[in-house]
């Protein structure tokens, strides 16, 4: 496993519908990332379609694998990368459910996916409408360490990421789509949830216009102190780099140890406390 | 929270960024030549000409001055032309006298003393020279609505609210007055009291019974879901008055919303149909 590598963060603007541009658009960018000397690249959520699809979504929907996830795993290979993306997912089971998932590929083909927990279904949000969430946090090991992977609205929730640390993760990826109306809570977030679980965190967000949503941008890579280590442009198209470090997770947790003074009989508590609202 | 003019107060560079970038954003993407606006010489129809001329080019921006011999003021005029020269946008005028009286005098039931219905009709035959201003020239036409008035309804339905955008809808209309200062609009057009030009001495405050910097606190209180109980205090003002407002706010929904049908079948235009608003 590599204890310190390189990560893009690739934060685009999409085409809505139009997973063929989109595609292009990817494959670019990764060949970009591995000339760099990235070893992993984040695309937003669901970058394959863009966010604003409405009843479209239906049929965008692809089943995972599937044909975009496969075209991403010729893209992984052929560029010996490591790839997490976003996209509509609809399941192999039931053939009618969607999931807003986020998917990870690397070098020899599919890894593993996450289906998005917290669906906003409030303001301009209705993902409910259209997903069903997932129920399990997602932890994958690979070539790169523990990668966890989260979706924007689930950082809200201290829990999605404690969990996905807990599985172990040390580098956690939050991809996301958010408007600009929610830029001043995601900067507090995404610090603070690297901060509390001693974690990597690399969010990537998406840029550019979709119905008049306005999409922030601001992807950063934060390290486990809390430090942002590097920052893509607001609301424009932007490509950035930074290291994950992992020996600098044992520093921060000697450190501040939060994970060593988790106390577990506060969960109980807490999942009582959530029932009764 | 506490309702006082410091709520409405916002991040005017940020504010003033993203207008332009959703104006310049929706233009490249429906591969329009530019956009058409009535252009009034009030604060703002004057605001929005001066922000797509900075955010698309003013030599694209092209604002309408449709004025007709009964609300003409020579005041609104020199603002707009004042407006036209800082910013660069170009601009024509039509009268529209004429087409206004052969409306009148065709119209078997026309009633001169029916002001508002006539007034209506001013409204909606500005939207139609600026619409054929659009087809003619491939532009979009960019509306010029503010939130109180849209809130409250104060507005002619498929008239001045009329538009392929609306870029300053989501603020109040003391905003747009700040967002006017901001970006350099002469403050004797910022600050102008403001009317839809119905008839002659028409004043929006007047018929909206407040001051907009009452009205827009008011607002600004429902919008955040705050009880009428609440914003009355606040305000120290009487509970009905501020009843009456939510009232008109509340019944002025159906001007908002587009094309009610009764639900028959499986996806239905403007209700289940669910699509992504594709300027292409």
């Amino acid at each position: 496993m590599k204890e310190i590598f390189n990560v893009a963060l690739a934060q685009i603007s999409c085409q809505q519908a139009d997973k063929a541009k989109n595609l292009t658009k990817i494959k670019r960018i990764v060949a970009k990332a591995k000339k760099r000397g990235a070893e992993l690249v984040i695309f937003p959520e669901l970058s394959l379609t863009g966010y604003v699809v409405r009843d479209e979504i239906y049929e965008l929907a692809e089943r995972i694998p599937g044909p975009s996830t496969e075209t991403m795993e010729e893209v992984a290979k052929k560029n010996q990368i490591h790839l997490v993306f976003g996209m509509p997912e609809i399941s192999a089971k039931t053939e009618a459910t969607l999931h807003n998932s986020a998917v990870l590929i690397g070098p020899e083909g599919f890894i593993g996916k996450y289906h998005k927990m917290y669906l906003p279904t409030h303001s301009i949000f209705e993902e409910k409408r259209y997903f069903r969430p997932g129920y399990e946090t997602a932890v994958f090991d690979t070539e790169l360490g523990k990668l966890g992977l989260i979706i924007c609205y689930d950082i809200y929730f201290p829990e999605v990421t404690r969990l996905t640390r807990l599985k172990g993760a040390e580098l956690i990826v939050c991809i996301s789509a958010s408007p600009g109306v929610r830029r001043a809570f995601f900067e507090v977030l995404t610090v603070a949830r690297a901060i509390e679980n001693t974690a990597f965190l690399a969010f990537v967000n998406l840029a550019g216009i979709q119905d008049g949503l306005q999409f922030w941008g601001g992807s950063r890579l934060i390290g486990p102190s809390g430090r942002i280590l590097v920052q893509a442009k607001y609301d424009e198209d932007d490509f950035v780099m930074g290291e994950v470090n992992y020996p600098d997770v044992r520093s921060i947790e000697a450190f501040v140890p939060t994970l060593r003074d988790l106390r577990p009989e506060l969960f109980d508590q807490l999942k009582k406390g959530a029932e009764e609202i | 929270m506490k309702l006082t003019s410091q709520a409405l107060n916002l991040d005017w560079p940020e504010v003033d960024r993203r207008i332009c970038r959703f104006i310049k954003d929706y233009v490249e993407k429906s591969k329009a030549k530019g956009v058409v606006l009535g252009l009034s010489g009030g604060v703002d129809s004057c605001t929005i000409a001066a922000l797509s001329a900075r955010a698309i080019g003013g030599r694209n921006v092209l604002g309408l001055m449709l004025f007709e011999k009964e609300t003409r003021r020579t005041e609104d005029v020199r603002h707009a032309e004042l407006v036209a020269k800082e910013f660069g946008f170009k601009t024509a005028t039509v009268d529209i006298t004429r087409t206004l009286e052969s409306f009148y005098h065709s119209a078997p039931i026309f009633k001169p003393t029916d002001k508002l219905s006539k007034g209506n009709v001013k409204a909606r035959t500005r939207m139609i020279y600026i619409y054929y201003y659009a087809n003619r020239y491939h532009l979009i036409v960019c509306g010029s609505s503010d939130k109180s008035e849209t809130m409250m309804g104060y507005f002619t339905k498929w008239g001045d609210v009329a538009a392929d955008i609306s870029p300053i809808m989501d603020l109040y209309k003391t905003q747009v007055r700040k967002l006017a200062q901001h970006i350099g609009i002469p403050e004797e057009v910022a600050e102008k009291p403001s009317t839809p030009a119905l008839w002659p001495g028409q004043s929006a405050e007047n018929e909206l019974g407040m001051k907009y910097e009452q009205l827009d606190l008011i607002l600004f209180g429902l919008e955040h879901f705050m009880r009428t109980e609440e914003i009355a205090v606040q305000l120290h003002m009487k509970k009905q008055l501020v009843d009456d407002v939510k009232h008109r706010w509340l019944s002025a929904e159906h001007k908002r919303r587009m094309l009610l049908t009764a639900k028959l079948e499986y996806r239905t235009v403007g209700a289940d149909f669910r699509l992504q608003r594709n300027p292409l």
